[in-house]
């Protein structure tokens, strides 16, 4: 099955991969979203020239790591519905391997650190995972916050590990990790971030190899009973371990490439419980029911704060409010809300039938004042007896 | 007496201390998560918004009426009851706090995913985080009038040890606290009703009892309870932007050890942890941070539903 244009349903569709079909349309984009995120360090220069201050590299690339690590938390959080709010300790526990292997292993190579980043971050999955998943619900995310913050009391309190100051990652003559031996000097920024876009489209290519394979279904099926699921004789608790493990594999890339690309870890830019909610924040905020929402969602938010703070110092109120917006207005997420019933085309239909009605008949027009008054009089009737029942015990 | 049993009493005291501390934010925590079914990630800044109000609280109540200075025991129960006043006032400031949160945002999305209920709390607690730098600022405030002014009391001296009077005081109250939180679930009837609805929602509903009533006053309870504690906390050291983190995560700690949604076990946890993390800070520095979560995993291998199981028939 090569690529090449295939007919589905009388319609021409394009075939990328064996088993990835796309829409015309759907290919254009996924096309336009490749050569986009290929064309950043180069758009980075006509956006200087233009004097756009937040298109930077270093935004788009640090958005792109974390945006990496709330794709692997999506996995849990799609499918099993389990919410992890300690993702922060794979993404800080593989930091902090590529930090300590650069620092007193002196390892220089650029691949081998982020290796061993995965693979510390994996291990340390399969730990917190055997541990926290006795629980579900809240109490897992309890859990798992609970357990992060513990490694980040732990970097927090170990001089080795630099304290509250942290590490640097600056292995070697060169002072920065060395790729097949060659120092990249200048252009290291550059193609690293490279590096980071490949890693990026192979995570993509892996996890929608997941979620359109048997196993994506039946941790479905996990997430909607659990008793039904071990009943049906999936063995539930290995799958759930292994969905949390390949999360944590996500998060253990995503630290390690933020190692690289910072070249300092800290604890509390890796590993405090506020980045595990930031995580969780980028998956919602994309849309966490879509493949590629966390990683725009990651982008997006890094650009929103570094637009954000420049702006205010409060900017943690700003993505609360944001956040809250977001919870009540657009539970489905930026990605989720543009797509095919989401709650733009929804208003978008809604309206047209609006307008069409209005032709038709101008009088539909004192029906919808009418419609929105006695919606707003309910409204405020209810919220005036909630307020009663509180303030006097009685409505 | 040896100076090794004193130093150790001194810390289990200083350990109880903190243990009460604890207790009163995490049992705010677990009676929520018990009824409501939310996780409140905001429960820590809460926690520290208290401690906030207090500062202001106290030190318009320093500044009305003397400070004791070795003598006149008319001098110290004024001082005594207006700190107690302080610490009751700043609760209550807390009070209208919960109540909106429960009633404008959580209310609305209960029917909806967990994962947009913990989003919320988030939401929340970022939120309250920069309202309470915007109010006082980015700089640690402190009231040191209120911990030496009690510590002229002289207690623990009749004893022979060196303890300071504030953290005898502040374990008498949290003893009378712990004390009229298990007379209030155990006897009111307003107590019995929230355990009613722990127990079965939709029975409570039935036989007439408004749950959404009940959600707020848990909130409110949870609140009330957070800002007592975070008077309680600021004398001996001070209002701190951080201070609000590792109150909710040894909470978390608390909650495991204890059992989800149990108050005692909640109560047995904190103290626990508490006297634990004071004995470490003396005789092995290194495993204060670690001591608590060791406990909890062994209790998460051996006794994965906490000490005291679920909540409910009994307080």
């Amino acid at each position: 099955m090569s690529p090449g244009l295939v007919d589905r349903d009388g319609e021409t569709h394009v075939r990328v991969i064996q088993g990835l079909v796309l829409s015309k349309r759907r290919f254009a984009g996924l096309l336009l979203g490749v050569v986009f995120l290929f064309a950043v360090p180069d758009l980075v220069r006509v956006a200087q020239a233009l004097d756009i201050s937040f298109f930077q590299l270093g935004v788009i690339h640090r958005g792109l790591v974390f945006g990496f690590a709330a794709v692997g938390l999506n996995l849990l959080l799609r499918h099993t519905e389990l919410v992890s709010f300690g993702h922060a300790a794979f993404f800080g526990t593989g930091a902090y391997t590529a930090a300590v292997t650069a620092v007193y292993l002196d390892v220089t190579s650029l691949l081998i650190l982020l290796l061993l980043a995965t693979a510390i971050g994996t291990v340390m999955a399969g730990i917190i995972g055997a541990l926290s998943l006795r629980h579900t619900g809240l109490y897992f995310a309890l859990l798992t916050l609970a357990f992060g913050q513990l490694l980040y009391a732990i970097a927090l309190g170990q001089s080795a590990l630099g304290g509250s100051d942290g590490m640097p990652v600056r292995p070697g003559e060169a002072n920065e990790p060395l790729l097949l031996g060659q120092s990249l000097g200048d252009a290291y920024g550059i193609i690293l971030y490279y590096i980071t876009a490949i890693i990026v489209l192979v995570g993509l290519l892996v996890m929608w190899r997941i979620v359109n394979s048997p196993f994506r279904y039946a941790l479905d099926a996990i997430g909607q009973d659990r008793t039904r699921a071990e009943f049906i004789g999936l063995p539930v608790r290995r799958y759930v371990w292994v969905a949390f493990v390949i999360s944590g594999v996500y998060g253990g890339v995503a630290g390690g490439l933020f190692a690289v690309f910072r070249q300092y870890v800290t604890p509390a830019g890796t590993l405090y419980f506020l980045q595990s909610g930031d995580i969780l924040y980028m998956a919602i905020l994309g849309g966490f029911k879509t493949l590629l929402g966390p990683l725009v969602g990651g982008v997006l938010l890094v650009v929103l704060e570094f637009v954000g703070r420049s702006v205010t110092p409060y900017f943690e109120f700003l993505t609360g409010a944001v956040l809250v917006i977001l919870v009540f207005g657009f539970p489905e997420g930026i990605v989720g809300s543009i797509g095919e019933d989401g709650v733009f085309r929804r208003a978008l239909a809604r309206g047209k039938r609006g307008a069409a009605d209005l032709r038709e008949n101008p009088s539909v027009a004192g029906d919808w004042a009418r419609r929105i008054g006695g919606g707003l009089r309910r409204q405020i009737d209810e919220s005036l007896t909630t307020l009663r029942v509180i303030v006097f015990g009685v409505s | 007496m040896a100076s090794g049993l004193e130093t150790f009493i001194v810390q289990t005291l200083n350990g109880l201390q903190f243990g009460f501390v604890l207790f009163l934010v995490a049992s705010g925590l677990t009676v929520i998560l018990g009824i409501l079914d939310v996780l409140n990630l905001a429960h820590g800044e809460l926690f520290a918004f208290g401690a906030y109000v207090s500062v202001g609280v106290f030190g318009y109540i320093t500044g009305a009426i003397a400070i004791p200075a070795g003598g006149g025991i008319v001098t110290n129960v004024v001082f005594v009851l207006a700190i107690l006043a302080a610490i009751v006032v700043t609760g209550l400031v807390l009070v209208p706090v919960g109540v909106i949160f429960e009633s404008v945002f959580i209310r609305p999305i209960y029917e909806r995913d967990q994962v947009y209920q913990l989003v919320l709390t988030f939401a929340l607690l970022l939120i309250i985080l920069d309202v309470t730098k915007f109010i006082w600022g980015d700089v640690p405030i402190r009231t040191d009038s209120v911990y030496s002014g009690i510590n002229q009391i002289p207690t623990s001296e009749f004893l022979g040890i060196n303890f300071p009077t504030y953290n005898v005081f502040a374990i008498l109250l949290g003893a009378v606290v712990v004390g009229g939180l298990f007379y209030f679930f155990e006897r009111t009837k307003t107590g019995r009703i929230i355990r009613a609805t722990a127990i079965n929602r939709e029975m409570a509903t039935a036989i007439g009892v408004s749950t959404d009533r009940v959600f707020t006053l848990v909130f409110a309870l949870g609140a009330f309870l957070a800002g007592i504690a975070g008077a309680v906390r600021v004398p001996p050291t001070a209002a701190t932007l951080d201070m609000g983190t590792n109150p909710l995560v040894l909470s978390f700690v608390v909650i495991v050890i204890g059992g989800l949604g149990s108050l005692r076990g909640a109560f047995v946890g904190a103290v626990a942890v508490g006297v634990l993390r004071s004995w470490m800070i003396t005789f092995y520095p290194p495993g204060e941070v670690a001591a608590p979560f060791a406990i909890m995993a062994v209790i998460l291998l051996v006794k994965p539903e906490g000490l005291f199981g679920t909540w409910g028939e009994t307080a």
